[in-house]
């Protein structure tokens, strides 16, 4: 139903924060919205049509039980309210993914001690997590979808409670201004990782068997004389032969390097090479137009930086 | 939605299968035997099936259809308020055979939730209030526990106590708003739909007697009504509580005539002393009242006919009250209509022709009225026996009494007298009632039983009118007036009455205060307070500003918790609000003493500020200085009045 999504989108952006807001941010009563659940309305249906019957037939122990229901009801309304009442949101932060993937998103929400705050949800789109906080606040891991490398600004955040008997549920948006970096999608298949800088015909003349490092499954790009036969034929797939890296051979990736490649693919190859440069232990270095020379270096650090460098290249379009 | 269809887990499950029944349990005990057993096995059968998977529909429409067709079979095809709910507690029964889901787990509860209040339209009873109340607790945390789940939290992760806990402090929060609305909300005074009858009624007074059916209601000892005397008492041996009269005998069955019911009640000439009291009588699911005879007014809502049987222009669904004023007659009906003496000799032919051949013989040796009925007391006296083992009646019962057996109880001596009167031209009638009661000795009020049902005679007598006659009294006077405690005997229940009586007394306020509580009850508990002849206007204002101020607690009971426990950092929060207010809030990263510096550079006169703040960070981080006042001279520090020029 478009027009229901629709309606529903534009009433969510009547809701507060309108705007991105700077953690921490202190849920309070202006921006927690509360309503009834379906079940909340069957209940409220069914009181209702005891109130009645209970009135009409004079019957008093009918009345009473169903006001006190209702007054438990309304007692519930509250609680659920306070459940969000006064939680602070101190801080969002996610780990850089690839571009496709998931983000992991940890929310740490802190609130004052004295009410027990469980089964609390932190919701992005279709991701939920269960949020229940302790003395010393709580933390939920929600997934973000991913979609483009580069800077992902921070949905809006739904922190939300059906508890304690599920007749409403109250919510409160969250809407930080971190921006997440999201990596560029590494090429899934490709050439294998340039040889090292200067001496490269050397390297390729001396495919030494002591030297031999590990088999790994054929990519397209891979030259046929580096196939293992042997060994493909007894896994009945094509495996190639990896060869080790002397040591302080530093491997330069260059954009320049890559010829007529579109710049989208140039960034996705470069991407998997840092990652297949990291799982190699090779130290690297990463030369893109326009900029100093990252490196040569290997590492975590190094590897951010890098893949850093790539996820901030402007657009191609 | 994917919500929707969450299987519920195993605690989820019990908790919801234990609420229901413990919703249904108090249902069950009202129905008549075997419906309980059935519907009973039937649930076990539903909840046991579907703990595997989910019972084919096949199986649950044969379930249903079962229950459904002995429900009918058992109330003899007539649809009354108990086939209705026979129904429900069938259907309720049946109901966890398709419980799978959270959702499923939802319907079940807020079904289950009928139970209690379906119980309360045929019983209000204790046993059935505590049940409801208990049922509906564990409704909620069973309501609590699906919630729980749905939220994400494992069932491990909260005691069942915690759970009752939360739920107990919903319902408490809940009260002051339910006790509000229940004492104040605008009462209904007269119904938008009645109440569908009982099909199977229980005994008690009504407008026709056959002698020997009262067995059942002379072993039950349950309150018939409980009477609160103004002013004068009569004697127990006065205290006759009149209701139905009987008329019309068909050689069998005493009933009153309708005719009678539709004439203006008879003239009375009141004797002295008049008792002022009020009746709250228990309900009967009839419209029959009684009152201590005769009443010189009538309350609303109350008619009496003819022969003053008084009726009620409602039934009696429920706890009534009734404010009374009676005298004894000494006139009652002194000119007896041809009619009306046609009517009070009439009997069948062909009845009782022993008891014909007496009446004629002693009429023809008797010429005074009053010396005839004296005479047939005295016989009743030396030659009768009281017992409640009777046998059944043949053709002519009242020869068989009077001539055969000589022993029986009230309805066969008054039966046999009226008959006896009126073969002898005496106009007579049978009426119907309760004698003599027991006083409550903490409320100091009368408590009139079933048992206590009793039924006398009338006769007409020239110049008196009808006189009240009780052949039983002249048999066995301890059958009638002796109290609960004389037949029981003082010394056997000697320490167990005064329980009895304080059992009854709750009871009683229960009644008052609860079941009886109506339009007329609450205009009288208002009157009582100070608001005299209170609308609905307003009423619904007084019940709306109590409920504000009962939702406003509620606000301040929930809250409460985010209250600062410890009394120095409350102190001092405060302190930082007022300068909040002066847009000088403590920033979060801000040392105290450095807010403090700040806010005396923007208000130099701010130097107890900055002394205060001292004190406060040696308290709180050098807990060995001990500052008894600071908690104090925090509370008192206002900000200064002069502000930065």
């Amino acid at each position: 139903m478009p027009a229901f999504a629709d309606l529903r989108r534009r009433v969510e952006s009547w809701a507060r924060p309108r705007r991105p807001e700077v953690l921490p941010a202190r849920l309070d009563r202006r921006r927690i919205y509360i309503l009834p659940t379906g079940f909340g309305a069957f209940v409220t249906a069914l009181l209702a049509t005891m109130a009645i019957g209970a009135l009409n037939y004079n019957n008093n122990p009918a009345l009473l039980l169903c006001l006190l229901l209702v007054g438990a009801a309304l007692a519930s309304l509250l609680w659920t309210q306070l459940q969000l009442s006064g939680l602070e949101i101190r801080a969002v932060h996610g780990e850089p993914v690839a571009a496709g993937t998931p983000m992991p998103l940890h929310v740490h929400v802190e609130a004052a001690p004295g009410r027990e705050r469980r089964g609390l949800r932190v919701v992005i789109g279709d991701s939920a997590a269960l949020l229940s906080l302790g003395e010393s606040g709580g933390e939920a891991t929600v997934a973000l979808p991913t979609v483009r490398r580069g800077w992902l600004t921070s949905p809006r955040l739904r922190i939300s409670t059906t508890r304690p008997l599920g007749l409403a549920r109250a919510w409160s948006w969250v809407w930080p201004t971190t921006r997440f970096l999201v990596y560029p999608t590494p090429e899934a298949s490709g050439p294998p990782l340039p040889e090292g800088g200067g001496d490269e015909a050397q390297a390729r003349l001396n495919p030494a068997g002591e030297e031999l490092h590990h088999l790994r499954d054929w990519r397209s790009g891979d030259a046929p004389r580096t196939i293992a036969w042997k060994a493909s034929a007894r896994r009945n797939t094509l495996i190639v032969r990896e060869f080790e890296r002397p040591q302080g051979d530093d491997l330069t990736l260059d954009w320049q390097r890559l010829g007529a490649l579109d710049p989208e693919s140039k960034i996705r190859r470069l991407a998997r090479w840092v990652d297949e440069a990291e799982r190699e232990a090779v130290r690297y270095r990463l030369q893109l137009p326009g900029q100093p020379v990252i490196g040569p270096d290997r590492g975590a650090a190094h590897r951010h930086a890098c893949l850093r460098a790539l996820a901030l290249l402007p657009d191609a379009g | 939605m994917a919500r929707t269809a969450l299987a519920l887990d195993t605690a989820g499950r019990r908790w919801s299968l234990i609420a229901a029944a413990v919703c249904l349990l108090p249902l069950l005990l009202q129905l008549p035997m075997p419906l309980p057993l059935v519907i009973a096995g039937a649930g076990a059968i539903a909840a046991g099936m579907a703990s595997r998977r989910a019972a084919p529909g096949w199986l649950r429409t044969v379930l249903a259809l079962a229950v459904f067709g002995l429900v009918l079979a058992q109330g003899g095809m007539n649809f009354g308020r108990d086939t209705g709910c026979a129904l429900l507690a069938g259907m309720l029964a049946i109901k966890p055979s398709e419980l799978r889901t959270v959702r499923d787990a939802r319907s079940l509860l807020g079904f289950a939730l009928f139970a209690p209040f379906a119980t309360f339209l045929l019983d209000q009873g204790p046993l059935s209030l505590v049940l409801g109340l208990v049922g509906a607790v564990l409704v909620l945390a069973a309501l609590a526990r699906v919630s729980e789940q749905e939220s994400g939290l494992p069932a491990a992760g909260v005691r069942h106590a915690t759970r009752i806990g939360i739920v107990a402090r919903l319902i408490a929060i809940g009260l002051p708003l339910a006790l509000a609305a229940f004492w104040l909300f605008p009462r209904l005074a007269t119904p938008l739909w009645g109440i569908p009858d009982l099909s199977t009624a229980r005994p008690g007074l009504s407008d026709e007697m056959s002698p020997g059916d009262w067995i059942d209601l002379i072993a039950d000892d349950t309150p018939a009504m409980r009477v609160t005397f103004r002013g004068a008492e009569p004697s127990t041996r006065g205290m006759y509580w009149r209701g139905p009269t009987l008329t019309q005998y068909d050689g069998r069955t005493w009933t009153a005539s309708q005719w009678l019911r539709s004439l203006p009640p008879a003239t009375v000439e009141h004797g002295a002393p008049t008792w002022d009291y009020e009746i709250a009588l228990e309900p009967t699911e009839r419209n029959l009242l009684v009152a201590l005879e005769m009443p010189l007014a009538f309350p609303d809502g109350m008619r009496a006919a003819h022969e003053y049987t008084l009726t009620s222009e409602r039934r009696l669904d429920r706890v009534t009250r009734w404010q009374l004023r009676s005298a004894p007659p000494t006139r009652f009906e002194a000119d007896l209509p041809d009619s009306l003496r046609r009517l009070a000799l009439q009997l069948p032919e062909d009845f009782n022709p022993r008891t014909r051949a007496l009446a004629q013989r002693w009429r023809a040796e008797t010429a005074d009225d009053g010396a005839l009925v004296d005479r047939a007391l005295a016989w009743i006296r030396s030659d009768f026996a009281y017992t409640l083992d009777t046998p059944l009646p043949g053709r002519h019962a009242v020869d068989e009494f009077l001539f055969d057996y000589r022993a029986g109880f009230c309805e066969h001596f008054s039966s046999a007298f009226a008959v006896l009167m009126r073969e002898a031209g005496i106009p007579s009638r049978v009426v119907t009632g309760y004698t003599g009661g027991t006083r409550n000795r903490f409320g100091n009020y009368w408590i009139v039983r079933r048992m206590d049902a009793h039924a006398w005679n009338e006769v007409w007598l020239e110049g008196r009118g009808w006189v009240r006659v009780d052949p039983t009294a002249a048999v066995a006077p301890e059958r009638i007036y002796d109290t609960l405690e004389d037949r029981l005997g003082a010394d056997a229940g000697g320490g167990a009455l005064p329980m009895a009586d304080l059992g009854d007394w709750a009871r009683r306020a229960w009644n008052d205060f609860v079941l009886g509580f109506d339009a007329a009850r609450q205009q009288r508990m208002l009157q009582r307070i100070g608001f005299e002849n209170i609308d609905t206007g307003g009423l619904a204002a007084l019940f709306s500003l109590c409920a504000a101020l009962a939702l406003g607690w509620m606000l301040w009971l929930v809250a409460r918790t985010e209250r600062e426990r410890d009394p120095l950092l409350r102190a001092w929060h405060r302190l930082g609000h007022q300068y909040a207010r002066l847009g000088l809030a403590r920033e979060r990263h801000e040392p105290a003493i450095a807010w403090a510096e700040r806010v005396r550079a923007a208000r130099p006169h701010e130097a107890a500020l900055v002394a205060l703040t001292h004190r406060f960070v040696a308290a709180r981080y050098a807990p060995s200085a001990s500052d008894a006042t600071l908690v104090r001279a925090l509370r008192a520090h206002r900000p200064s009045r002069e502000t930065a020029r």
